[in-house]
């Protein structure tokens, strides 16, 4: 082409080129806006379009120094002229920086300042109305001490209240103890009527006995009333030891309870069976008391021991034993022969009994002995020597045997080390594979080295050994049932002479 | 010559009375994509707005596909027949022409937008 380029329709070097990007929502965003604002990518700013971008677009236009891009690498230098001397920073940044308290060195410390707000990842602070940082428990700790009794020593007088702490010590001021207890254990322990533990139908109180026998105050029932008295303190002591914030009132517990007619009743009742109290007896039948009684006493008076066990001096139960029992008969016998023949050997010789016993040296148990004494049923005694070279029995091969060469079909050759039969019984599975081998009159293949057969001749071997497996097995198959009975002699003959580890069959 | 016409003129028949107080720019708005569908829907709608407001506009103008190719060997080792990954990255690109102020063009773009759009627009004065 010879002619001239042709004016496109614009000029890139004259014109600002915008980029619709998505809005980066942290910062305000208000459904009203699109999700994409324009930005200006190129770095003409001598030529701006001032209609083309709205309000918050031009937000994300500004080049600040505060913004957090302000340090990037800038491509161009064309920005670095509109800077201020100095530190580089405008002079309210500068100023602000400074109010903060953190260096004044060219950087911009503002740029990492943020807005604490409810957005943002985890570090973000969020204000919880209920949290209640004065339950942390102090690290002093207060125990009440109004209750402490000190020692004697330290007391010097003898007056009643003298004992407490109160009065030891130099200086003591009311402090409020802070528990660091729950509130609702605190409630539950101050629960004092605990009526919701029991059931709303009862009408009576704890004490009830107490408070009943209190106003009739007889004197039978004072033992009883002391006794429950004391049950009272017990349990008042007790309340007052736990946790002292509980309330005084459980001390008060015993009212006064109106009375009702069958209270009267009742005490009707237990002055009668107060006042019949003389007869001390059993409720049941008054006539049996007696012959009851002594029938109980005398029961076991036919049964009655001596009575060792009260003694003071001990004594062996032969000593305790009675002069009209076996037992002190067979006793005194005892001793009679015994004091005899006390007597007996100082005045005459002892007779001398001899019981045979065996002596070392005259017997001797040796293996063979031993074993003998077993039954020949379970084993077969014969010396232990050590094993010999087997192969000493039969003379070398080499030399023919006398008769071996005269040897017809008919003599049967005994070989080996057990003198079998050779070559009379069925063989094994090798040799079998050669009989069929030469039945079959297959010629064997020169046998080649392996990786340098193909695949086929590979193949065709391995198909004619199975073959020939197959074969050999058919044929002992056929040679075992024809010889069955002659197998059967050989395994008896075997099972004599030989060790029974031969199985023919 | 025809250039040189076109480079200040406009067009009066088509300008409309509100036109004429605002000032005329040339705008370029260029629409790549890696998704052919969605940039032709894109085009389709840009273009049909302009219309509706009278602008004068030139048509999509289709820029050759960029084909990026990427080839890997499949394998993660070295091991095995050598077989090869073709993989493309289809890069399409259409640009639009329009003489008209910039708010309109503004409304314009802002209404529909496809994602995996990207949006370019050059402006500059008549």
């Amino acid at each position: 082409m010879g002619g001239k380029k042709k004016k496109s329709f614009i000029d890139k070097k004259r014109s600002a080129t915008f980029t619709l990007v998505a809005r980066d929502s942290a910062s305000s965003s208000d459904p009203l806006s699109s999700n994409r604002v324009f930005v200006r990518t190129d770095n003409h700013y001598d030529y701006s379009v001032p209609g083309f971008l709205d309000s918050d677009e031009e937000q994300y236009n500004r080049h600040d120094e505060s913004s957090i891009f302000a340090d990037a690498v800038e491509e161009s230098g064309a920005r670095y002229a509109g800077r201020s001397n100095g530190s580089g920073l405008p002079e309210e940044v500068r100023k602000e920086i400074l109010e903060l308290g953190l260096p004044d060195d060219g950087y911009n410390y503002l740029m990492h300042l943020r807005e604490i707000r409810n957005q943002g990842g985890g570090s973000a602070y969020y204000e919880n109305p209920r949290a209640r940082f004065n339950l942390v428990p102090l690290d002093v700790k207060a125990y009440d001490a109004s209750r402490v009794r000190l020692n004697s020593d330290a007391v010097k007088d003898d007056e009643p209240g003298v004992d407490t702490i109160y009065k030891v010590a130099s200086k003591s001021a009311p402090v409020r103890v802070q528990k660091a207890i729950d509130p609702d254990v605190i409630r539950l322990l101050d629960d004092s009527d605990l009526s919701r533990f029991g059931s709303d139908v009862e009408d009576l109180e704890e004490d009830f006995v107490l408070m009943a026998n209190q106003p009739d105050g007889e004197e039978d029932e004072n033992g009883d009333v002391q006794v429950k008295n004391s049950c009272a303190d017990e349990e008042a002591v007790y309340e007052r030891e736990s946790d002292s914030e509980v309330d005084d009132e459980m001390d008060d517990v015993v009212q006064q309870r109106v009375r009702r007619p069958l209270d009267d009743a009742f005490d009707e009742a237990f002055k009668e069976y107060l006042s019949s109290d003389e007869d001390n007896g059993p409720i049941f039948g008054d006539e049996n008391q007696a012959d009851l009684e002594e029938k109980l006493k005398g029961a076991l008076k036919d049964f009655n021991l001596e009575d060792s066990v009260q003694e003071e001096v001990y004594k062996a139960p032969a000593d305790s034993v009675k002069d009209d029992q076996e037992s002190a008969q067979v006793i005194r016998k005892c001793t009679e022969y015994a004091q005899k023949y006390l007597n007996e050997s100082e005045g005459e010789e002892r007779e001398v009994v001899l019981v045979s016993e065996s002596s070392d040296e005259s017997e001797m148990w040796d293996c063979e002995t031993i074993v003998s004494t077993y039954s020949n049923l379970d084993n077969h005694p014969a010396k232990i020597e050590a094993p010999g070279n087997p192969k000493r029995r039969l003379p070398p091969k080499s030399i023919p045997f006398p008769g071996e060469l005269g040897a017809g079909k008919d003599v049967i050759t005994l070989g080996g080390k057990e003198m079998l039969p050779v070559n009379y019984l069925p063989q094994r599975r090798k040799i079998m594979e050669g009989l069929v081998r030469e039945k079959l009159g297959s010629a064997e293949k020169p046998k080649k080295v392996v990786g340098e057969e193909s695949k086929e001749e590979k193949k065709e071997r391995k198909v004619a050994l199975k073959n020939e497996r197959r074969e050999a097995r058919r044929a002992k198959k056929e040679l075992k049932g024809l010889y069955k009975s002659e197998t059967q002699r050989a395994q008896k003959a075997v099972a004599v002479t030989g060790p029974s580890s031969i199985h023919l069959m | 010559m025809a250039a040189a016409v076109g480079y200040g003129a406009m067009k009066p028949t088509k300008l409309g009375v509100e036109e004429s107080h605002e000032t005329l720019n040339r705008i370029r708005i260029t629409l790549s994509s890696r998704d052919v569908k969605n940039l032709e829907k894109v085009c389709a709608d840009l273009v049909k707005g302009a219309k509706d407001k009278q602008l004068r506009i030139k048509g999509p103008v289709r820029i050759p596909t960029k084909v990026l190719h990427i080839t890997t060997r499949k394998s993660p080792c070295g091991e095995g027949t050598n077989t090869w990954d073709r993989f493309e990255f289809r890069i399409h690109k259409r640009v639009i022409d329009l003489i008209s102020s910039p708010d309109v063009v503004k409304q314009i773009t802002s209404i529909n937008i496809e994602p995996g759009v990207e949006v370019e627009v050059t402006i500059q004065d008549v």
